[in-house]
């Protein structure tokens, strides 16, 4: 096991002082002195550091930030810059705890960001279920206000902003950019079309510029440091520090700040201090649930960008997922499919479709109603459904459900023929398998069934799923 | 505002090279090619595309992406694909993805057969399935109105009904609820969808979610066939197709005409084809014998009331109701004018205006179209409320705010539904139109206008006035020298009335104030209240204008309410009702019911039969409804569009008779011979008869109609000489509190084809009920 690793830490520098989340600490700890800084720069000033620091966004699509800024129109008009503060992927939580703990840094970064992008009014539109990390925004926010950094004529600069926090509804859909802003608009938060993008017709369809919270709560650092300095750390592509949330089988499961381009066992074995004693990691979400599986052997890919990418997955949202041998692979796809069933927001028919058939194929494996062609069913309905989505939201469930299969095909296969098996319809009926599923013989850690010996529990049985009921017939 | 003129690409597709307008969508662009690429949700009436449903998904040379074609605008050079392998395979998915959830039941499906699912499946769809799962279960079907079922099961989310409800009628009633897979249409809390133009919905449904209830398993498409005409139930003259099996209208379905309608229908003509079959109508001639109307033959009929008019001579009047066509109308005025010798003939409802006016208001330089509504840069609606006078106007004006960013104004003496939509809503007292066209004339002459004691006389705040003053002729900036086109949207109770010569006059000067003469897309719209009040003025049949308003009509001519006062009064002693029914219609219905008791013939010539009927008539012709008629009308912008007969007359041989032929019988009678044997005749009579519709022939006329402004004979339009330069002169109060008579207005909606149609009943006030 490899001893844990010492990054320099940005975002979490001092994160647990205590009473961070006043004005008074922040400012204490050198807190608002970049957005002074910044000020004193012209806004193309402040624009340049940010390109240069090759800033990648921290949100899960790794587009560059500064020249994502670039992309709005320029000259005198309402322009918006929205924060994107939904964390609702699975296994993210890394917005949390630096809203929670520090949320004058992300303030302090989108006054910063919205100078260089000449945005005069702006929004967090944060998740409805982080309430405690509202309040903190909000707080903050009131105590921004008085300190004149947010409102007319931001200290003395002519730089005005307006500052609204937003508290979403709890619909993953809504942390997709567009969704968020037909939600922020007061509609059902449904994806829009793209072309246009935000940068063009965003809000209200003015000229947007959307942002995650890390993103942004980078910014104070690199006008601090200076966009070139900032991008010496990491790699060549991938730049800088990013927040990592592990979870899953790890004995040290939380948010780590790491240096792009350490190899990913650093993350999962010397950080968060790898599986239970005994166990194995089985494969590994590098980016969020919506990020194609890894396995043990990919555990020495570089943590950054270009590498995962290569490897097959991405970094996304920068959540990691540790799956190990104590769990079943079906489970693990029947999870992540049903929560992206239950969030598809019904517009584009792939997703709608695919996701709720995907779910109904898994659970026929489950109670052992599938035979192995189901698998090819499968996988070519995640084919069928990534790239022809209106958004993300259908590949986030088609890529890994994809990845699953082809990497974990051969338990697939054993899990439809044991469950056949203890159905009484498969074709090795009393065979050393179908033993092991009638409890007879050890068959190892992934008797997952032995629980449910008859099989013929009805598909649905995860009676607690929302996504299952019969929309109000 | 500029129309856009696009430039010509030529772009490759499966292939081959094709010309196309730049910027269409590319599903638009491979129509110019004869390719045909699947939608579901896109439809371009609903506005921009909304790439929901994926079925357009097609290979553009240089994206890596398969692309909606519904979305992607043709470029010049853009090299498309849509036969490879990779394209097939995924529209087979989207196919195979949407029958997932449906039920399949299309054996007892009303849409099976004319069902864009069923056509694409079969087109694009791989011909099975491999989903045996249990699929998605609804309650069906519900009654998402009194007018229309639906069944969620057949639902494929395309959200245009949705879309509809949201964004062309601005009603947002309609809502998706839930999320993913169990989502569903419907209203909000679930009350009833219940809107103007709700019907729309049934048509843009591309599945069988959204059905009919009256129409509901009637026919299946091979049991019927469609006929198309122009519904003339109201000033908007819709286009629609009648679909008809066994000579019954069984449903009635918007005819495209993008200068006419969008390919929108109102609920009332959509549902109000159930009237044309309703227990009600008038099938017989009926003769009044022993105080009681009886059946008799039409010889019998023609005779009675051919000696009633005789007895009466030039002591005789007629009324022509709205529906009345151009053809019927003109051989009506010569009938009186000719035969009896009477001057007495009119077909607005609430009085006439000097002929000079009426020509100057008709001036063809100063007439907006349907279309300019869209354009402008600003349009005030003065004195009307669209969606009950012209309905399917006000889709036109909201399209017209919502994608082209036209400035609106009203002028209403009340609220109006589209208030929300407007820029400036003005009021002004019940009544004081007029006045405020007075006043608003004033406020955009040059110089220092005197406009507290004219804004206080038509009751509206002078500030407002001087608001939509600017909204109408904002200041000139160096940039932008471009003619501002501003459209004056006017209902015919500005023009009627006392004060009706003086608003005229005032319309005039405004139009003469903002340059609309010069300017493309700028000009005047008067929504009469008659359907075809229009051409009724046209073709002679008012009391002191002939064809082409002409100065040929006898002198002396009284209008309406002159004839109710004269057959009161015992001057007039016969009545001819062409398609009127007074009590109901006109202004004064106590003066009415006096004069119909006064006279003593009255030859009613219409549909259904009413109370005003069963009362005063002595004669009674069967009339035809529009579905039966062959003619033409006049769309308040000048158009004429053509009916044509859909369904048989009613009542077989010795039943309904066209108009034209009886008004020709009963002239005949009188010694007059019109030389008219058929629908085709009495249309070329009337285009001899109006100099500006000269050359006309039905055939040019053809299933979009032509605006006569448009053609070279337009120059044969009377204009006569300017006016807008005399001074309005409002009438004076008659007495001195200021009290004024103000002329009852009907909604179309309250019509007697709406209350004689069943599926509509819920339109009236419950009936109450005694229990027990």
């Amino acid at each position: 096991m490899a001893a844990p690793v010492a990054s320099p830490k940005l975002l979490f520098n001092d994160i647990d002082e205590p009473g961070l989340c006043t004005r008074e600490v922040y400012e204490r700890r050198g807190g608002y002195d970049s957005l002074r800084a910044a000020l004193a720069l012209t806004p193309e000033a402040v624009l340049d550091q940010l390109k240069a620091s090759g800033l990648r966004g921290r949100g899960g699509a790794g587009f560059a930030m500064g020249t994502k800024v670039s992309f709005l129109p320029k000259g005198a008009m309402d322009k918006y810059l929205v924060c994107n503060a939904d964390e609702s992927e699975p296994g993210t939580f890394k917005d949390r705890e630096l809203m929670q703990k520090n949320p004058h840094l992300l303030i302090e970064g989108l006054i910063i960001a919205s100078y260089a992008a000449g945005a005069n009014r702006s929004f967090i539109y944060i998740r409805g279920e982080y309430v405690l990390q509202a309040d903190a925004l909000d707080a903050a926010l009131v105590e921004a206000r008085n300190a004149g950094y947010v409102g007319e004529d931001i200290l003395g600069s002519g730089h005005s902003l307006s500052l609204v926090v937003h508290r979403g509804a709890g619909a993953y859909i809504c942390g997709e950019e567009t969704g968020l802003l037909d939600s922020l608009e007061g509609k059902r938060g449904n994806p829009r079309l793209k072309p246009p993008f935000p940068a063009n017709q965003g809000l209200y369809q003015g000229p947007t510029l959307i942002n995650n919270v890390e993103t942004l709560s980078t910014v104070p650092t690199i006008i601090r440091m200076g966009g070139a300095e900032y991008a010496k750390l990491g790699v060549e592509t991938s730049t800088g520090t990013k927040l990592v949330s592990v979870s899953g089988h790890v004995q040290r499961p939380g948010n780590y700040e790491i240096e792009l381009g350490i190899p990913s066992r650093e993350i999962i074995y010397g950080l968060a201090g790898g599986p239970p004693a005994g166990r194995q990691v089985k494969c590994w979400f590098p980016g969020g649930s919506s990020s194609p599986v890894l396995k043990a052997e990919d555990l020495d890919v570089p943590y950054d960008f270009d590498s995962l990418g290569k490897a097959g997955s991405m970094l996304g949202s920068g959540a990691i997922i540790v799956v190990d041998d104590s769990t079943a692979i079906l489970d693990v796809a029947m999870k992540t499919a049903k929560f992206y069933r239950h969030e598809s927001c019904g517009k584009c028919t792939p997703c709608r479709e695919g996701t709720n058939w995907t779910v109904k194929m898994l659970e026929r494996i489950d109670v052992g109603e599938a035979t192995p062609m189901d698998l090819e069913i499968m996988a070519s309905v995640q084919e069928h459904i990534i790239g022809n989505c209106l958004c993300v939201l259908g590949d986030a469930m088609a890529m890994p459900i994809g990845s699953m299969i082809a990497k974990f095909k051969d338990e697939f296969e054993a899990h439809i023929e044991r469950a056949r098996l203890s159905r009484g319809v498969g074709d090795a009926a009393g065979s050393d398998l179908a033993l092991a599923a009638q409890g007879t013989l050890d068959a190892g850690p992934e008797t997952l069934l032995a629980s449910d010996p008859s099989g013929d529990q009805a598909p649905g049985e995860h009676a607690g799923d929302p996504g299952t009921h019969q929309g109000g017939a | 505002m500029p129309r856009p003129e696009p430039r010509t690409i030529t772009f490759t597709i499966d292939g081959q090279e094709v010309q196309a307008p730049e910027n269409t969508m590319l599903v638009d662009a491979a129509k110019h090619g004869d390719v045909e690429i699947p939608v579901f949700c896109y439809e371009p009436k609903l506005g921009g595309p909304v790439g929901a449903c994926r079925m357009c998904l097609v290979e553009i040379e240089g994206i890596p992406k398969l692309q909606t074609g519904c979305s992607t605008p043709v470029k010049d050079g853009m090299v498309v694909y849509t036969q490879t392998e990779r394209v097939k395979t995924a529209q087979q998915s989207v196919v195979e993805f949407l029958l997932i959830n449906h039920p399949l039941d299309c054996p007892v499906c009303d849409k099976g057969g004319e069902c864009p699912l069923q056509d694409i499946t079969f087109g694009w769809g791989g011909g099975i399935s491999r989903f045996i799962e249990p699929k998605r279960h609804f309650v069906k079907p519900l009654e998402l109105s009194p007018l229309i079922a639906i069944d969620r099961e057949r639902c494929i989310l395309c959200y245009r009904c949705v879309r509809f409800s949201q964004e062309i009628s601005e009603d947002y009633q309609l809502v998706l609820l839930e999320r993913g897979a169990h989502s569903y249409v419907s209203t909000f809390d679930g009350h009833p969808y219940v809107a103007p133009f709700s019907g729309n919905i049934i048509e843009l449904c591309p599945v069988g979610a959204l059905t009919s209830r009256p129409y509901r398993f009637r026919a299946r498409p091979w049991d019927i066939e469609g006929s198309g005409s122009v519904c003339t139930l109201c000033p908007a003259q819709c286009n629609v197709t009648v679909t008809v099996r066994d000579e019954r209208a069984l449903r009635v379905l918007a005819r495209q005409n993008d200068e006419v309608d969008d390919g929108w229908l109102c609920d009332k003509g959509r549902f109000a084809y159930q009237s044309f079959h309703a227990e009600e109508r008038i099938t017989e001639p009926l003769l009044r014998d022993g105080g009681q109307l009886r059946p008799v033959t039409w010889e019998r009929a023609l005779s009675e009331a051919a000696a009633g008019l005789a007895r009466a001579g030039e002591a005789s009047a007629a009324i022509a109701g709205g529906q009345t066509t151009n053809e019927e109308g003109h051989l009506l005025a010569r009938l009186m004018r000719e035969a009896l010798r009477s001057p007495h003939i009119d077909s607005r409802r609430a009085g006439s205006l000097p002929l000079e006016l009426h020509r100057a208001l008709g001036n063809p330089a100063l007439q907006a179209t349907v279309g300019d509504l869209e354009f402008a840069d600003a349009v005030l609606v003065l004195a009307t409320d669209p969606v009950n006078d012209a309905p399917i106007l006000d889709l036109r004006l909201r399209k017209g705010v919502r994608r082209h960013g036209t400035q609106l104004a009203l002028a209403m003496p009340g609220e109006t539904s589209l208030d929300p939509a407007a820029k400036l809503s003005l009021r002004f007292a019940p009544g004081q139109g007029g006045a405020f066209a007075v006043a608003l004339a004033e406020a955009l002459k040059d110089g220092d206008p005197d406009l507290d004691r004219l804004a206080g006389i038509a009751g509206t705040q002078t500030s407002k006035l001087r608001s939509l003053t600017e909204l109408l002729k904002p200041a000139r900036t160096e940039e932008d020298q471009r003619p501002r086109e501003v459209v004056i949207l006017f209902g015919e109770r500005l023009t009627s009335g006392p004060d009706g010569a003086a608003a005229a006059t005032a319309l005039l000067q405004i139009a003469a104030r903002l340059g609309m003469a010069d300017v493309d897309g700028a000009g005047l719209l008067e929504i009469p209240a008659a359907t075809n009040g229009r051409g009724l003025s046209e073709a002679g049949v008012l009391p002191n204008a002939g064809p082409g308003l002409s100065d040929s009509a006898l002198p002396g001519g009284r209008d309406a309410r002159a004839i109710a006062e004269g057959l009161a009064a015992g001057e007039l002693s016969a009545v001819y009702l062409l398609g009127s029914d007074p009590l109901r219609e006109l202004p004064d219905a106590e003066l009415w019911g006096r004069a119909l008791a006064g006279a003593s013939t009255v030859v009613a010539h219409a549909s259904f039969l009413t109370e005003t009927i069963r009362e005063h008539a002595d004669v009674v012709f069967p009339a035809e409804v529009y579905a039966e008629k062959e003619g033409t009308v006049v769309h308040p912008d000048g158009r004429l569009q053509r009916l044509r007969p859909a369904i048989a007359r009613a009542g077989g041989n010795e039943g309904v008779r066209a108009g034209w032929q009886v008004l020709s019988e009963l002239a005949l009678r009188l010694g007059l011979d019109f030389d008219v044997l058929s629908g085709a005749m009495a249309s070329k009579r009337l285009f001899e008869a109006v100099p500006f519709y000269a050359g006309l022939t039905l055939e040019e006329i053809g299933g979009r109609g032509v605006r006569w402004q448009e053609r070279d004979a337009a120059s044969h339009f009377p204009t006569g000489a300017s006016v807008a330069d005399k001074a309005p002169a409002l009438a004076a109060p008659a007495d001195p509190a200021q009290a004024r008579e103000v002329a009852g207005f009907r909604s179309v909606w309250d019509a007697v084809e709406v209350e004689h149609s069943p599926a509509l009943e819920f339109l009236y006030p419950h009936r109450e009920t005694v229990s027990g």
